[in-house]
């Protein structure tokens, strides 16, 4: 017995309000009636034993008085709160007890209540959700475990509820520990148990009080035969009064400006707000002062000792205010297995807990370190935030944030211009990156012109051509305009020297300036092929041959106009014209071929000047086109090859340049010989290309046009020079 | 023999109590942070200010709490007091203002605590030697007039700290052998494991290795 009484004094000792002082006075502590043991405020300053017998004492005398004298002692507000709460309650009993449900045993006296809490815990979902729990972790340990467990808890639970009405809470709490006890020996001796291990002992006595706490939660927590709800409000009013402590205060190292602690403190007041929402006493006592921890491990570095711990705690609760604080610590004390309390991590975060509540409802001006006017200031709220700026950092949290919000956007704002601007930069780089190209292409156009001359044929051809180019003019004439003929006429005189022809012929060209017509005159030669395609499979034969000729151009160029021009020159051979317009565009496209066999042999220059001297062509040629269209069409009609037709349309309709006609012409010369296919195939090898190319042209039977342009070129040329 | 963190006969509970500053979490930390045992696997040593220690053979969960020793703190830490086996009370010997307040100390764990409490008193900081504040012979005075246990220690060094701990522990033992410190009292500080598979084995195996910590 001695030891029970002072088991219970120490659990009252918690809840002492005594003042903090520098030494605790003997008489403060002891109980008013001079009993010997310890009192506490919560008990009048009583000790347990006299608190009750002075409750009883009460008790019997309100009983006579009547229910409704003890709320006149409350306040006002809250009284009205109580009454109607009670008024609530007995409403729900008397309809329960009025369904015919809950009439199954009238024998009892008040049967209607322990049926009514015993439906109740049925229909509760958390118990339900326990139980499924319980099944799946000590559902090994078989069905008998099992059904024991359900009968003590069923017992348990029924015997408090029996006893809720009558006896004070206080007495169920102890009731409640009794049961925890009982449970703990059955656990230990009860043979239905014998195969368990102890780890499961324990933790079914931890659930043993869980299931049955959460299935009484609602009759346990802040009853209404208590005030804990007064002192939940009476508490809550205190913090709030005391909003202005701060970290300072305490001596506690919680630097408040800074943003990791602060995010750190709010993980914390969660924490400590959602001990309102456990239900089972573990859970609310677990309090998760691991965050306070954090909190001080982040401020400080290193251990952190219960000196720093405890003030850190106090600021929390502070500047959490948790609803129900006071109910739920008292709930906790009242219904937790009481060795738990005094052990383990939970029961060290929860002593703390209550001595951070206690340390806060006995707060003075003394305890902050601070004059007895200046605390009364606070309190009352004359002086507000007269401490240090850092009070009104915390004061003005909302403010604080947003300037740090403000200064985020602000951050991202010049981040994005930062961002804006080196896209538009980009964009200049890229736009002058393309004027750039575009200028250099021009420049490189400029100072490499592609010109497309005529290039010389082999010997055979070209002595042909030389024949052809001094004697076709009577057959041209004889066969079209007078025009040519004049012009063809004129030609005769310089065949002799066509290697001076070509040089004058070219740097009159460029001395014309006519770069832009030679330029030009390379897309009539791109425009061929896109149409040429109709006649593709013979096209593509007639490519692979063209080089040959293109060698030859090329090096008819390379004596004429190194000087000016570059490789790119192509001298269009209309000499060949066998081998028809495709082939001058093969030629184009691949100018390498520069072993020519012949290349003294330039004869077909004429045509060089073509591409360049247009102008001066054109006048000339102008009249020639009708001609020569009509000559197409007679080679059309009385010979050679259908391919060739597109392309003679196609130029035909491209009058406009005299390029294009002299291709045409070309073509129309080169058109006919259907001998080309074969010797396309032949043409493997530049080298051999110059031997065979001269069999090539013999065919072609049109000469009156490559008459014409040679005849016309020399003109022009003569015109120029003259 | 099964391992984990089972594997403990009894819990005693310590308090560790003092002036601010004297180096109680230091102390603590010292003891706590050697208690990774060989045989132990490291996850027990996680747990909350305890280490396991060897008592004749008996393996015995200590749980400290560190408790604040600011005096403003004094009226309401009293809950801490609840159910200690053993109170550890620590004094700084390079500052008298922390020696000079024992005696409420003492008097505030007399009144708080069981009477089978073991009270032990440590000085402090015992590598300062040449700050010294508070002489040996004098604390040793005080703590044989109370009746205490006593020991200068040094937490940064790490000095006679095991030792304050295990004697507290087996002075503890000694009475519930004794049959002075009654284990169903749930104020005792004590929880004791008498169903512990292994108990026995253990205690015979180790029946030699009595009053050493296994680490």
């Amino acid at each position: 017995m001695p030891i029970l009484t002072l088991q219970r004094s120490y659990k009252y000792i918690m809840y002492a309000t005594k003042q903090p002082s520098l030494r605790i006075k003997q008489a403060d502590l002891k109980c008013k009636t001079g009993c010997g043991f310890y009192g506490n405020a919560d008990w009048d300053g009583y000790c347990s034993k006299c608190y009750r017998n002075h409750m009883e004492q009460v008790r019997q005398k309100k009983s006579r008085q009547g229910h409704s004298e003890q709320s006149k002692t409350q306040v006002p507000g809250f009284s009205k709160f109580e009454e109607k709460k009670r008024q609530q309650t007995d409403k729900k009993t008397k309809y329960l007890k009025s369904l015919p449900v809950f009439r199954k045993s009238s024998s009892a006296k008040d049967s209607g209540r322990p049926e009514k809490y015993y439906d109740m815990r049925q229909a509760n979902p958390d118990a339900n959700k326990l139980m499924t729990e319980f099944i799946s972790s000590f559902g090994k340990w078989g069905e008998t475990v099992r059904k024991d467990f359900s009968k003590c808890v069923q017992s348990f639970t029924t015997k408090i509820l029996s006893e809720l009405d009558a006896k004070p809470i206080e007495d169920l709490a102890e009731l409640a520990q009794n049961c925890y006890n009982l449970y703990n020996d059955r656990l230990k001796n009860n043979a239905v148990y014998q195969a368990v291990t102890s780890e499961v002992r324990d933790e079914l006595l931890d659930f043993f009080e869980k299931y049955s706490m959460v299935g009484l939660y609602s009759f346990l927590f802040c009853p209404p035969s208590t005030n804990d709800e007064e002192k939940d409000l009476t508490i809550q009013d205190r913090i709030r009064k005391l909003s202005w402590v701060n970290a300072h205060h305490l001596d506690c190292c919680i630097s408040e400006t800074s943003i990791e602690v602060r995010d750190l403190v709010y993980t914390a007041i969660n924490d400590l707000l959602g001990m309102d929402s456990m239900k089972a006493p573990p859970g609310k006592a677990y309090l998760r002062g691991a965050s306070v921890v954090e909190v001080l491990q982040h401020c400080q570095g290193g251990p952190v000792s219960a000196d720093e711990f405890l003030p850190a705690l106090i600021f929390v609760v502070l500047k959490a205010n948790p609803a129900r604080l006071k109910s739920n610590i008292l709930y906790v004390t009242r219904f937790c297995n009481d060795s738990r309390l005094m052990q383990g991590e939970a029961g060290y975060y929860f002593t703390n807990l209550c001595c951070a509540v206690s340390f806060i409802e006995n707060l003075t001006a003394e305890s902050l370190n601070m004059p007895e006017q200046e605390f009364q200031a606070y309190m009352s709220g004359e002086v507000t935030c007269v401490s240090a700026w850092e009070s009104a950092l915390v004061a003005c949290e909302g403010m604080h944030q947003l300037c740090e919000h403000l200064a985020l956007l602000k951050g991202l704002s010049e981040r994005t211009t930062v961002v804006k601007e080196s896209s538009q930069k980009l964009r200049e780089d890229m736009e002058r990156l393309k004027e750039e190209i575009n200028e250099k292409v021009n420049s490189v156009l400029e100072r490499t012109p592609l010109i497309i001359k005529p290039r010389k044929s082999p010997l055979p051809i070209t002595k042909e051509n030389l024949l052809l180019s001094t004697f076709a003019p009577p057959k041209v004439s004889s066969d079209a305009v007078q025009q040519d003929e004049e012009e063809a006429a004129d030609a005769p005189a310089p065949p002799q020297n066509y290697y001076l022809q070509n040089l004058s012929m070219s740097q009159i060209n460029i001395l014309d300036s006519t770069k832009n017509k030679l330029q030009l005159n390379i897309t009539p030669c791109l425009n061929v092929p896109v149409k040429a395609p109709a006649a593709a499979p013979q096209l593509t034969d007639l490519l692979s041959p063209s080089p040959a000729h293109e060698n030859k151009s090329m090096e008819s160029l390379t004596p004429d106009d190194n000087s000016y021009l570059g490789l790119s020159k192509v001298n269009y051979d209309i000499d060949f014209s066998d081998i028809s317009a495709e082939n001058s565009i093969a030629e184009e496209l691949t100018p390498d071929k520069r072993k020519s066999p012949t290349p003294s042999f330039t004869t077909p220059d004429p045509f060089s000047p073509i591409g360049t001297s247009c102008n001066i062509m054109q006048s000339p040629l102008i009249p020639s086109n009708a001609p020569l269209s009509t000559n197409a069409e007679v080679q059309q009609s009385t010979k050679k090859e259908d391919f060739v037709l597109p392309f003679l349309e196609s130029m035909s309709e491209a009058t406009e340049e005299s390029l294009l006609d002299k291709v045409e012409e070309a073509a129309l010369i080169a058109l006919p010989s259907p001998s080309i296919k074969p010797f396309a195939a032949e043409y493997t090898g530049f080298s051999k290309q110059g031997s065979k190319i001269p069999s090539i042209p013999c065919n072609t039977g049109d000469f009156s046009s490559l008459n014409l342009q040679q005849s016309s070129l020399p003109s022009s040329s003569k015109d120029c020079s003259d | 023999m099964s391992a984990g963190p089972y594997n403990y006969s009894y819990i005693f509970k310590y308090i560790i109590i003092g002036d601010m500053g004297v180096g109680k979490s230091c102390l603590l930390h010292q003891f706590t942070e050697k208690k990774f045992m060989a045989d132990c696997p490291h996850t027990i040593g996680v747990e909350f200010g305890t280490r396991i220690i060897e008592v004749s053979g008996q393996k015995i969960k200590l749980q400290i709490w560190d408790t604040a020793g600011q005096e403003r703190f004094r009226a309401v830490t009293r809950s801490y007091y609840r159910g200690a086996a053993g109170a550890l009370m620590v004094y700084d010997i390079t500052r008298r203002s922390t020696y000079n307040h024992l005696s409420s100390w003492l008097t505030d764990t007399r009144n708080l605590t069981n009477p089978s409490t073991v009270i032990f008193l440590i000085g402090n900081k015992c590598d300062l030697d040449a700050q010294r504040d508070v002489t040996y012979e004098e604390a040793s005075k005080f703590a044989e007039e109370n009746g205490l246990m006593f020991v200068e220690a040094s937490a940064k060094t790490g000095d006679n700290v095991e030792e304050a701990f295990l004697e507290t522990a087996k002075k503890i033992y000694q009475s519930i052998q004794d049959g002075r410190l009654d284990l169903n009292a749930a104020e005792s500080g004590v929880q004791h494991k008498p169903s512990q598979p292994g108990r026995n084995n253990l205690s015979n195996d180790q029946q030699g290795n009595k009053d050493n910590c296994a680490c």
